[in-house]
């Protein structure tokens, strides 16, 4: 539609961009690959839900904070912000300016795993743990696996800075920094799913 | 310096280390999935000791003739592991992640040989065994399996290292398999989950501790396969020039 207008108006249409996969394709497969497992971790979480044990599962969603899960969300959006406009500028400069929108998004990594951490001590606390019933057996699980997915996230975040910090004309810089945001992204969008099925199914 | 392309004797080597892994593959599923009830779980990590006696009883002939089987499945794991490690070899000046690899698959092929091991002798004479005794034989068998997660998934991540931080050019494997293995790696770690349930997804009869890790490993052991496949039929990746005069090929 765009493209017809512009025409009409007579104005030069440059021709399409190459078409490029951003990273690599070895980090889609991976990416690819994970989503078809957590897919299979949200039906089991879901079916919880829907099973004999509805009624546990929504009184136990009901004791989860659900604007520690927003502050999460929104930590992790922000963070995935970041680390995109990191990946926008980088792709036309190197200075100390693109390394630092990677380690807000390191930053915010961490006060992700800071909330969480105390998130899950206040449940410990109080004598909830993995064994209390189905629902937060998989709470603790499913977002345990996610928070190593975190920690694996933040190891990259580091590379990815590392990287940037390289002169643009470096051999696979820009790889390097493409696939490492593709990966934070991929931290981002499973999360985004979770907290939907345990604090606000 | 000899390429895989004048090298017949390199290509039949990588086609035998190429079908121990299928073959690894092909004996696991006789052995622990038709046979020895090792998946799908004949046994439930949650019901009491008689129960498991009573399931392996009804079944002794099938349990002995699978631990056979498996037994011949986890011993390919050695040389299908080791036909990897030569290929990175051909790529590394210094060796190192080479060498680390034959570490990890000596190490998994023995800890997988103790699944087979255990699986015998839970079928040897669990009649005469205290039922509790019976029990600790799939106990073990899935703790091999399945809680030595920095083992199996640590093999993979040495696998992926090499073929990440190469330069261009100069992987032993294409960039795809690097990923393939971190991603085989990740699927492991659910299986340390089964020290702390003995019921539900999460036990080592579970969907989530079993299945996952199970489906990858054997899954992963296809591919890698192949990987060592092309190699041998001359399309895999070869070493560059300056790497064959330094003697590393």
């Amino acid at each position: 539609m765009m493209d017809c207008a512009a025409k009409s108006k007579g104005e030069v249409t440059t021709s399409p961009p190459q078409k490029h996969i951003p990273g690599e394709l070895g980090i889609w497969v991976f990416v690819a690959g994970d989503l078809m497992v957590f897919a299979a971790f949200f039906v089991v979480i879901a079916l919880g839900h829907n099973g004999e044990q509805a009624e546990i599962f929504a009184q136990s969603r009901a004791t989860l904070d659900m604007w520690v899960g927003v502050l999460n969300t929104f930590l992790l959006l922000t963070g995935s912000w970041f680390v995109a406009k990191g990946v926008e500028k980088s792709r036309t400069a190197h200075d100390s300016a693109i390394s630092r929108y990677f380690s807000l998004g390191i930053l915010c990594g961490l006060l992700f795993v800071a909330n969480k951490s105390f998130e899950w001590g206040a449940k410990i606390i109080v004598g909830i743990n993995p064994m209390t019933n189905d629902f937060f057996m998989y709470y603790f699980v499913f977002t345990g696996i996610h928070l190593l997915h975190v920690f694996v996230g933040l190891g990259v975040l580091l590379l990815v800075r590392n990287a940037s910090k390289r002169p643009i004309t470096a051999r696979n810089r820009n790889r390097t920094i493409e696939t490492g945001a593709t990966f934070w992204h991929l931290v981002d969008l499973l999360w985004i799913v979770l907290f939907a099925l345990f604090y606000l199914l | 310096m000899l390429t895989t392309t004048n090298d017949p004797l390199f290509r039949k080597s990588m086609m035998f280390c190429a079908w121990s892994g299928y073959m690894a593959v092909i004996f696991y599923i006789i052995g622990g999935v038709i046979l020895g009830g090792m998946t799908p779980p004949l046994l439930n990590a949650g019901e009491p000791p008689e129960e498991f006696v009573r399931k392996i009883t009804e079944n002794l002939p099938q349990l002995r003739v699978a631990s056979i089987f498996m037994m011949i499945s986890f011993a390919l794991f050695g040389s299908f592991g080791a036909g990897i490690a030569a290929q990175t070899r051909r790529f590394e000046i210094n060796p190192v992640f080479s060498y680390i690899q034959l570490v990890f698959s000596a190490g998994g092929m023995v800890i997988a040989l103790l699944v087979a091991f255990s699986w015998a002798l839970m079928s040897f004479r669990p009649e005469t065994y205290h039922p509790t005794l019976v029990m600790m034989f799939p106990d073990f068998a899935y703790f091999c399996a399945l809680f030595s997660v920095p083992l199996f998934g640590g093999w993979c991540v040495m696998i992926a290292l090499p073929i990440l931080l190469a330069e261009e050019g100069k992987e032993p494997f294409p960039r795809w398999v690097a990923y393939a293995n971190l991603w085989a790696a990740l699927l492991y770690v659910p299986g340390q989950l089964i020290l702390f349930f003995k019921d539900g997804p999460f036990a080592w009869h579970g969907f989530v501790a079993l299945w996952i890790p199970y489906v990858a490993y054997f899954g992963w052991i296809w591919v890698m396969s192949i990987a060592m496949s092309k190699v041998a039929k001359s399309t895999g990746n070869e070493p560059p020039p300056e790497l064959a005069k330094t003697g590393a090929v």
